[in-house]
């Protein structure tokens, strides 16, 4: 039996017999093919408004489905399960559990803004792409991803000190993503760097990464820059019904088990 | 008090409102912009109507014909309204070509402008020749010519129509749907059908809006001429050089697609007039936040805008198809009568 558009049936709902025989008729492989019913059996009405409290997700109940935002997109050129439009439905309707089996392709938005320019709604699913990715990370379907990772040590560094010192954010980055800090790449830069700029400048590069200087007076901005973070964070973890804080980068958070879809 | 009447604009809704004022009596002024009397489906050369199916020429040219022969009607071409001054029951109005009007009341049927599909760029219209509009397939419906590939000629073997073109769309701050376009892009899908039964049409949709009786046009296309509908808003037209490719995701059935194509159509939408600003500030009337001249109320007075004695009827106030803006033509018409019976009664009781 030829079955039109596979491309929507999960591979796991669909049952093929190499070798079958029913009443004498020999049904096997195509001919004794079945397809499982999928059944809805609970929406998560709240989905669409977890998404919409976080940063981006704030547009989302204006889509309309129209599909500008996919075929925009630069990454669904490369991967065609990668569908904003998708998406977006599956949240707004409250697929929780069919949403989060994409969960590893979700993130691998490149904030291009293709789809944001595209959508005649202004849903601006690029950030609704961010926000998912957020939900997901929030709600311990997946681990921060390494981009995650570094926006947290950037951040921190800057309401930390008031300065960026990039030296201190490579290796922080290498750090929490368990990579080298030897690698290749950044030995050649570091050479090059050698090399090309002048001995004060190197220096002055040294020491900062030795002794991490602040802005002068910056104490009272930290302070407001952390009370408002973490405003910001507690009223999201509140929104997806999440208690506690997040905000120390090594608490260790609370791993979710993965909903299973009706089959 | 005066007793003449003056309708701005020579579309459907002012041939309506003119013809409706001279058969209860009163004199009309019809001032038109251009030199011909007709409105858009004249002007743009528009082939069959719907719902009727009657050529433009004939169902419009009829009404154009009886306003014309009409000695109770005096026609003004080529000209605009420049100033509008007075009240109710006393206007003057002072043409671009300096002539003078007086009247009791006016009706302002200014109609719309057609969306410009150069600002979609995306979709390729001006970029590549095969690239048309709605009204540019019509043209070639109604002059005889045949839908053909504007670039060598030949007959197209495969046509999209692009729904929603100018409409719905907040990228280019146009959020209102033009309301026929979706039966217009139907009945002209049929009529390529017709004319090359080789040829295959789709129409890429986001909704369908054959509201009321015109659903029949969306079925007929789809189970008398095969007509196929996707759902999908394109992303973009590009070109390979001889024929254009519609890049787009089906999205019921969640796959990308990109198809060469003969030729894509542009079902264009409904602008308000560009003048609108210019009307607004000369006859003193506010605009509807969408740029369409506005409608006071629709429960009482048809047709009434902000200002009492001046009336609005057809696509100045929003998207409207052909019968409707007759409708609201003669119905404003009906209005004026009203009003100027009230105020001659109350001149008579003075
Ligand atoms: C591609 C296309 C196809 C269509 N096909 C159909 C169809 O098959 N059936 C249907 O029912 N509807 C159809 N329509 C809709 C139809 O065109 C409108 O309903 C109709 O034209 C509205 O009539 P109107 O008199 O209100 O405005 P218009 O037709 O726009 O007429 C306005 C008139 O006012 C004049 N004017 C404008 N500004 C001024 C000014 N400042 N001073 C003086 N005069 C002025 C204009 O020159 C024009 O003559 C179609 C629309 C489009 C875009
Ligand atoms: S921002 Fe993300 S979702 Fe949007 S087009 Fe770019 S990659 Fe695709
Ligand atoms: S482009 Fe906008 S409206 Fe269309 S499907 Fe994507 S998010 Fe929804
Ligand atoms: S009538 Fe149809 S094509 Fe026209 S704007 Fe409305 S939905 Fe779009």
């Amino acid at each position: 039996m030829p079955i039109h558009e596979k491309s929507l049936i999960r591979p796991e709902n669909l049952s093929t017999h190499d070798n079958l025989t029913i009443d004498g008729v020999d049904v096997s492989g195509d001919w004794s093919t079945f397809i499982k019913a999928r059944v809805v059996q609970d929406y998560n009405e709240d989905l669409q408004d977890e998404i919409a409290a976080l940063p981006g997700g704030e547009n989302i109940h204006r889509c309309w489905q129209c599909g500008s935002c996919t075929n925009a997109c630069t990454v669904n050129a490369l991967n065609p399960d990668f569908n904003p439009r998708l998406w977006i439905y599956l949240i707004r309707m409250g697929f929780e559990a069919e949403l989060v089996r994409d969960k590893d392709i979700i993130w691998q938005c490149v904030s291009c803004n293709k789809c944001t320019s595209a959508c005649p709604r202004d849903v601006v699913p690029e950030g609704v792409m961010k926000a998912t990715a957020h939900w997901l990370e929030l709600k311990g379907y997946t681990p921060k991803t390494p981009s995650t990772e570094f926006d947290e040590i950037f951040s921190n560094q800057v309401i930390h000190t008031g300065k960026i010192e990039d030296g201190a954010v490579l290796l922080g980055f290498f750090r929490r993503t368990g990579q080298s800090p030897f690698q290749d790449w950044v030995i050649q830069m570091g050479k090059q760097l050698a090399m090309g700029l002048p001995i004060r400048m190197l220096m002055r590069m040294g020491l900062a990464t030795l002794f991490h200087p602040r802005t002068r007076g910056w104490d009272r901005a930290r302070a407001a820059i952390e009370e408002y973070v973490e405003e910001q964070e507690a009223a999201h973890r509140k929104a997806l019904g999440l208690g506690g804080s997040s905000h120390d980068p090594h608490a260790p958070r609370q791993a979710q088990p993965i909903p299973q879809a009706a089959e | 008090m005066t007793k003449e009447v003056l309708v701005v604009g020579g579309g459907p809704a002012g041939l309506a409102a003119s013809h409706a004022l001279s058969s209860a009596g009163i004199p009309v002024t019809l001032v038109e912009k251009t030199d011909i009397l007709g409105g858009a489906p004249i002007h743009s050369g528009y082939a069959k109507l719907v719902p009727s199916g009657e050529w433009a020429k004939d169902a419009i040219g009829g009404m154009v014909k009886r306003v014309e022969d009409d000695p109770g009607i005096k026609t003004i071409k080529n000209a605009t309204v420049a100033s509008f001054d007075g009240s109710p029951g006393d206007f003057t109005a002072k043409l671009s070509n300096g002539q003078e009007v007086k009247a009791a009341a006016t009706i302002l049927c200014t109609g719309f402008t057609h969306f410009d599909s150069i600002n979609k760029p995306e979709w390729g219209f001006g970029l590549f020749p095969d690239v048309v509009t709605t009204s540019q397939v019509e043209q070639m419906i109604s002059s005889g010519k045949g839908v053909r590939r504007p670039s060598n000629g030949e007959k197209p073997k495969r046509v999209a129509i692009l729904l929603c073109v100018g409409s719905r769309d907040r990228q280019i701050g146009r959020e209102w749907c033009s309301k026929v376009c979706c039966t217009v892009s139907a009945n002209m899908a049929m009529e390529i059908r017709e004319e090359l039964p080789d040829c295959h049409v789709y129409i890429y949709y986001m909704d369908i809006r054959t509201f009321g009786l015109y659903e029949e046009f969306y079925w007929n296309s789809q189970e008398e001429h095969k007509v196929k509908y996707i759902k999908a808003r394109i992303a973009e037209v590009t070109s390979d050089g001889d024929k254009v490719i519609v890049k787009g995701e089906d999205t019921l059935v969640k796959r990308p697609i990109t198809i060469p194509f003969d030729m894509v159509v542009h079902a264009i939408g409904m602008d308000p007039n560009v003048d609108n600003f210019v009307l607004s500030k000369t006859f003193d009337v506010d605009l509807h936040h969408w740029g369409f001249l506005k409608r006071q109320n629709a429960y009482g007075v048809a047709g009434a805008t902000s200002r009492p004695g001046v009336f609005v009827a057809g696509a100045a106030i929003g998207p409207e198809t052909i019968d409707d803006s007759i409708a609201q033509g003669q119905s404003a018409a009906m209005s004026v009568v009203g009003m100027l019976h009230a105020g001659a009664t109350q001149t008579a009781a003075e």
